[in-house]
């Protein structure tokens, strides 16, 4: 049975897209064009599929003010000051000995997985090996690479990158990021990161059914 | 939302394909290079074999800056321990220090700007980029200088030492404005002006490696000290080594009372009083010697001999008798007597004082005493004495100043309220402000600094900050959210101590200058970010350059420019070791027997204080004018000083350096202080507050205990954990004759308004006290130092050691029922003063 | 200051690369325990309190915690300090505590935690001397190494808790972070364990390091050389007056100089089915 090469590229692509959507969401304060994007016709039909409410206020209200909202919103979720929920899997994963600090066991784990695979942390990139965009950029850079390898019919390196997929899945973003998310889900004050946050959860769910 | 399916999938990715793949991209990756994958090799594994680092620094938990060894173990801090090599701290590290890697990992750190968003004190926030932060600091600072009004920025620290000092101040010179509050006046500085009224310098260190007998006075040094690891340990080994004598007059059995030869109970305020008794029996019994009397001057006449400045002194206390002490300080005059004895007999002897001594009215004259005690005694500067402390002298790069230079008038407290305030009045600042008659700054900066917590009457300081009508623009650069900050418009994320670059210089305790540093061990978290390496990149936004690109830069520089160091093999040889110090070198004693020669030109000798002084550097235009006016009477002769003529030979003694225009003699008869109306000669001066006590009052005295600084540490778990509660210590009797039992909740209350802790009931306290420690009651400082009370309900509990807090007090404040209220003399704030009233609740 | 005795930076960093997590910060400090003692026997490693020395700075608390990154609410090693007398006549005094590393009675020898530890006596293991002889011992959950450490094996360890109760001085608890290997639906057990990742790489424990008082010694009682043989024999301290508890015949290796009785005087035993005394708190 031969493979349909593009098939399987056109998933990894996929895949990669939204990854490299929820690394939008969660690096930083959205900007205007990205509310304008999400906004638009193409994904508010998608949303609206999976009934994923924004809210009206996040369709109608003049983009400034939404990205305004948003990144109060932001500060207030994931920065503090104060108690917010920090989005780093050494916070969130209890390790033998390590008390859940910053740049604990975990960050120190994801750094060496990452960095095992040849890639380095941009000098100017401010935040910790293990911020929750870091591991789902990761993935959109490993998703990326797959679909090249799909279509340069490379199957072995295609299906080894897929191996390394699942090992970073299942040692790290499936062990904290569905705990993180629910936290968000209860905290959000906006529909955006409450819903973001479960869309994450799920699209993870499918990720582990999948793969 | 529904869950997903495969159908719903592909149709997401459609759409967020276009939001990812529409240009937007980030705005910042987080990686560089590319993925390097090998099929069919060996199984994918990451490394796990741990990188270690040993990596010599500097503490700053409290201003010991012991030096240290960092341990980092693949990019985290893992430990931190004294440096073995440092002159200073023999390896060791205290409580706090070995605390310190909480200040890097505690869960609510601040690690971005933040702009504010509410109103102040509204706890809204929105995170904005360094260079909108900067940005945003130029739009307020730069029209204040161009338009000739850099006075009306203002920048207040708390902790600034050394290079973290240098650098802010090479900015603010090169900005122009010398509106630069400190926090000195709540810590010591009546202890300061004492001793710069004296031997013209401050700073005592105590030879614990050659004394042969110590009295401490109100100082805690076995917890808590300025100079804590160097000279405690040193002490303890003086005592059971040795066997060294030592006595403690304090209102509470502190540690150093527990390990003392004897505690001695002593009345608040009275430590002054005491002294001079000793020194009533010294000179009475004829224990005094006679060595350093020539370079004593005790009466109005500078020329008189030492046999008639040994009748002066004797006449001066002799009022001071053992039993007049008794009465006053409660102190037993047998007591006063044996101790004056032993310490006058011992063949050195040191006598420590600090802040329970000097935080009072006419504190710095109760410092004075203890200078005279010391003096009659041949202790002063002398090895086992009492001596000038020594101290690494680092050159450094400086920039070109600027042009305008100008001060608001807010530092040094409201007119007429402190006589000598060489250290300012800190805590008045704010209260200055608000009042308006000396301006306001229109931009306020605070940095290692919490106005709101550390100053007396806290509160009112904190609705200060929060009335944008008074300051309109405040900012202000922390770790933590806390008391002050969250009234700030523009919260800046320092970096922590362990994150940055320093040259340092604190005193040694063996009289020979350690040269040290301080380096980054880990990379700063999140965007926080050093404020030398902030200060170029402003001054570069307004158009002017500084002598450093960066704090690292600034070191550099400074281990290049300074001899010794430079030799040793500079910035280099500095960050590899950590410390230097010339193996050569002699423990510094008697600088004031240096013998001068004057033959120079423009010399003069001015024959009314016997002052050899160089007129050519006095500020005048002839030496006919310097003649007529007198030494004493020409303004800027302070800095002309050359020796003192002293029956004939020309000696260094004690030169004048701040605002004290005096001779070289050490002036217990003090022309400063008589013209000013307080007394000449060191003397007892009841506390006026003190005088009028109801029966049923009490005073109210404050402290450190060992494992905490006053406002910098709530937030370090393992401290915190040891010492999160601050009941209030009460003598048994005290306690009884209220109706007061152990662990019972109590009021203490005054006109200010009213705290609630419990009862610590003992028999470790003075009767008629109430002894709160003062760094708790934390209404911010992340979740370990304030628990439950943070303003914004959120998540920190994510951090799982946050479930395992145990403890439910968070302790209560001193300091909103201690009025802001300066000593006349020296500006200090007067914490241990204050009355209040107890009671059961 | 800087003699022989003190190896600069460099050479402390011959460990770097040795790098195991559990040597901790530990092997780049100054090493100031002798290992080379004891020809072909194991060392017998003991500490002395000098409670003349004691400040009560908690240096070595928070030390502990820090190399042992040890969770809030237990502790490896406390202060305990007690006011006494009446006013004016009133004396403060301190009492370090921390593991004891018994010896056992003398009919068997073998401390009344290993005894009671449903995983002893395990399998047998090897103890290499510094001469290269070979000793063997029993291992358990908790055991005794043949330098006298009493070690905790968490991988062994199926979190019973019968250890924490049969410990007379209660000095141990569950670490809250670390599952019992035995059984991961409970906790392993934990306490002071000597810094042994930093004994074995020659280092001293931390909390001696950082003793400012220098009130705690730390060395090979096997070794009549070393400053805790010449203190014990100095001070006498091997009698039932310069250890905790010594009724219990638990032949305890942390010995106190105690000139003034403080252990009789000031130290707050256990309650049964208790850990409270051993929080270390500042009043």
């Amino acid at each position: 049975m031969g493979t349909d090469w593009n098939r399987v590229a056109v998933n990894a692509e996929s895949r990669r897209s939204i990854y490299g959507m929820l690394t939008l969401v969660f690096r930083e304060e959205p900007s205007e064009a990205l509310i304008n994007e999400l906004r638009g016709p193409r994904l508010s039909g998608a949303f609206s599929e999976i009934d994923l409410e924004l809210g009206d206020s996040f369709y109608n209200d003049p983009v400034s003010t939404v990205a305004d909202q948003l990144a109060l919103e932001f500060s207030h979720l994931f920065i503090g000051p104060g108690p917010h929920i920090s989005p780093h899997e050494s916070i969130f994963t209890e390790v033998d000995g390590g008390s859940g600090e910053l740049w604990g066991t975990k960050t120190v784990e994801v750094k060496k997985f990452i960095e095992t695979t040849g890639l380095g942390y941009a000098s100017r990139f401010t935040g910790l090996p293990d911020h929750i965009s870091v591991e789902l950029e990761f993935m959109e850079k490993l998703t990326e690479w797959e679909a090249e390898k799909w279509m340069e019919m490379d199957r072995i390196s295609a299906e080894y990158c897929l191996s390394i997929q699942r090992m970073f899945l299942q040692q790290h973003l499936l062990t904290w990021i569905p705990k993180f998310c629910n936290a968000v889900i209860t905290q959000a004050a906006t529909p955006f990161y409450r819903e973001m946050a479960e869309l994450t959860i799920n699209f993870l769910e499918l990720e582990q059914q999948s793969l | 939302m529904k869950k997903l399916n495969r159908r719903d999938f592909m149709k997401l990715t459609a759409g967020s394909g276009c939001a990812f793949a529409a240009g937007l991209g980030y705005s910042q990756s987080a990686f560089a290079g590319s993925l390097k994958l090998q099929a069919g090799g060996k199984d994918f594994s990451p490394t796990t074999g741990k990188e270690r680092q040993a990596i010599p620094t500097a503490c700053w938990q409290c201003v010991t800056r012991d030096s240290m060894i960092g341990y980092v173990e693949d990019g985290r801090l893992v430990k931190l321990e004294g440096h073995p090599d440092s002159i200073r701290t023999l390896g060791k590290l205290c409580a706090k220090g070995q605390a310190g890697i909480n200040q890097v990992y505690f869960p609510d750190r601040i690690l971005h700007p933040m702009k504010r968003a509410g109103k102040r004190g509204e706890h809204k926030w929105k995170r904005i980029s360094w260079d909108e932060a900067l940005d945003l600091i130029v739009s307020k600072l730069k029209p204040l200088r161009d338009a000739g009004t850099p006075e009306l920025f203002m920048y207040q620290y708390g902790r600034h030492k050394a290079s973290q000092g240098a650098t802010m101040y090479d900015f603010m010179q090169a900005y122009g404005t010398g509106t630069i509050g400190n926090h000195t006046s709540v810590c010591e500085a009546a202890k300061w002006v004492g001793q710069e009224s004296l031997w013209g310098g401050m700073y005592d260190n105590w030879d614990y490696d050659n004394t042969d007998y110590v009295v401490i006075f109100g100082s805690n040094q076995f917890e808590t000290h300025t100079n804590h690891i160097p000279t405690s340990q040193r002490l303890i080994r003086a005592k059971v080594d040795r066997g060294v004598p030592l006595y403690v007059f304090d209102v509470r059995l502190t540690n150093t009372a527990a390990k003392a030869d004897q505690w001695i109970p002593i009345k608040v305020g009275h430590d002054g009083l005491v002294m001079l008794a000793m020194c009533n029996v010294i000179m009475n019994e004829k224990l005094y010697r006679k060595d350093h009397f020539k370079f004593m001057r005790v009466s109005e006449d500078y020329k008189a001999s030492v046999d008639e400045k040994i009748a002066a002194v004797k006449k001066n206390v002799a009022n001071y008798t053992p039993e007049f002490a008794e009465k006053h300080s409660g102190v037993p005059a047998d007591t006063i007597r044996k101790i004056a004895r032993g310490f006058a007999k011992a063949k050195s002897a040191c006598l420590v004082t600090y802040r329970g001594t000097v935080m009072h009215y006419h504190g710095a004259d109760q410092e004075r005493a203890a200078m005279l005690l010391s003096a009659i005694t041949n202790n002063l500067d002398r090895p086992g004495g009492r001596v000038m402390g020594v101290g690494a002298g680092w050159k450094h790069p400086s920039s070109p100043k600027a042009k305008v230079h100008k001060s608001l008038d807010v530092k040094d407290g409201f007119p007429g309220e402190a006589a000598y305030p060489t250290h300012h009045v800190s805590h008045q600042v704010l209260p200055m402000i608000k009042d308006g008659n000396a301006g306001r700054p229109k931009v306020y900066w605070w940095s290692c600094y919490n106005p709101g917590f550390i100053n007396g009457d806290n509160n009112e300081l904190q609705s200060i900050l929060k009335d944008e009508s008074i300051m309109p623009f405040l900012i202000t650069s922390t770790i933590v959210y806390d008391e002050s900050s969250q009234y700030a418009d523009l919260i800046l994320p320092d970096v922590t101590y362990l994150e940055r670059w320093d040259w340092e210089d604190m005193v040694s305790a063996n009289q020979i200058a350690e040269f040290y540093i301080r380096q980054p061990l880990v990379k700063p978290l999140g965007e926080s970010r050093c404020q030398g390496d902030v200060w170029p990149e402003l001054a570069k936004r307004m158009g002017f350059e500084l002598a450093y690109s960066s704090k690292e830069d600034f070191v550099r520089q400074s281990c290049e420019m300074t001899p010794g160091v430079r030799e040793a093999g500079g910035f280099e040889y500095m960050k590899k070791h950590g410390v230097w110090h010339d193996p050569k070198a002699k423990p510094n004693y008697g600088f004031y027997e240096t013998k001068v020669d004057v033959s120079g030109d423009g010399v003069i000798l001015d024959e009314k204080t016997g002052v050899y002084w160089n007129w050519k550097k006095a500020g005048v235009n002839s030496e006919a004018e310097a003649k007529s006016q007198g030494y004493l009477g020409t303004k800027g002769a302070k800095k002309a000083y050359v020796a003192q003529n002293i029956d004939g030979t020309a000696y260094l003694a004690y030169p004048p350096n701040t605002k004290f225009v005096k001779a070289g003699y050490l002036d217990f008869y003090s022309d400063n202080f008589a013209d000013k109306g307080f007394p000449a000669f060191p003397a007892y001066t009841p506390i006026p507050e003190h005088q009028k006590m109801a029966d049923d009052e009490l005073n109210l005295t404050t402290y450190k205990v060992a494992v905490h600084t006053h406002s910098r540490t709530a937030h370090c778990k393992w401290l915190t954990e040891i010492k999160h509660d601050n009941p209030g210590w009460i003598n048994t009797k005290t306690a009884e004759a209220r109706g007061i039992k152990n662990g019972d909740k109590i009021k203490v209350y005054n006109d200010m308004g009213e705290i609630t802790t419990t009862a610590y009931v003992t028999e470790g306290i003075i009767p008629g006290v109430i002894a709160i420690s003062h760094h708790l009651g934390r209404k911010h400082s992340g979740v370990y130092g304030s628990g439950q009370n943070s303003p914004i309900p959120g998540g920190a509990a994510a951090d799982p050691d946050v479930k395992n807090i145990w403890w439910k007090k968070h302790g209560t404040h001193p300091n909103t029922i201690i009025p802001n209220s300066s000593d006349p003399i020296s500006g200090t704030q007067r914490w241990m003063d204050t009355v209040v009233r107890v009671a059961k609740v | 200051m800087s003699d022989n005795n003190t190896p600069d930076i460099n050479r402390r960093k011959f460990l770097s690369g040795v790098g195991t997590a559990a040597v901790g910060a530990a092997a780049l400090a100054t090493p100031r325990v002798s290992l080379e003692a004891a020809q072909s026997k194991a060392p017998r490693w003991a500490m002395v309190m000098d409670l003349r020395r004691c400040i009560g700075c908690r240096a070595c608390t928070v030390a502990c915690k820090s190399e042992n990154n040890v969770s809030l609410g237990r502790f490896r090693a406390v202060i305990q300090e007690k006011t006494m007398g009446t006013f004016p006549n009133t004396k403060k005094e301190f009492l370090p505590l921390m593991c004891n590393h018994c010896e056992g009675n003398e009919k068997d020898g073998v401390p009344p935690c290993v005894k009671i530890c449903p995983e002893y006596p395990g399998k047998r293991a090897k103890f290499k001397t510094a001469d290269g002889k070979t000793i063997r011992y029993r291992t358990g959950a908790t055991y005794k190494r043949p330098d006298g450490m009493i070690l905790i094996d968490k991988e062994k360890c199926i979190g019973c808790g019968k250890c924490l109760d049969a410990c007379p001085y209660g000095v141990r608890s569950f670490d809250p972070f670390v599952k019992a290997g035995g059984d991961p639906t409970k906790q392993a057990a934990d306490k002071c364990d000597l810094c042994a990742h930093r004994v074995d790489n020659g280092v001293e424990p931390s909390c001696v390091n950082t003793c400012q008082g220098r009130a705690r010694i730390f060395g090979d009682l096997n070794d009549p050389n070393s400053e805790v043989s010449k203190l014990v024999k100095e001070h006498n301290l091997a009698k039932a007056d310069n250890v905790l508890l010594a009724e219990e015949g638990t032949n305890p290796h942390v010995f106190y100089i105690d000139p003034d009785n403080i252990l009789k005087s000031l130290y707050t035993k256990r309650k049964k089915g208790k850990l409270d005394h051993f929080v270390d708190q500042i009043p």
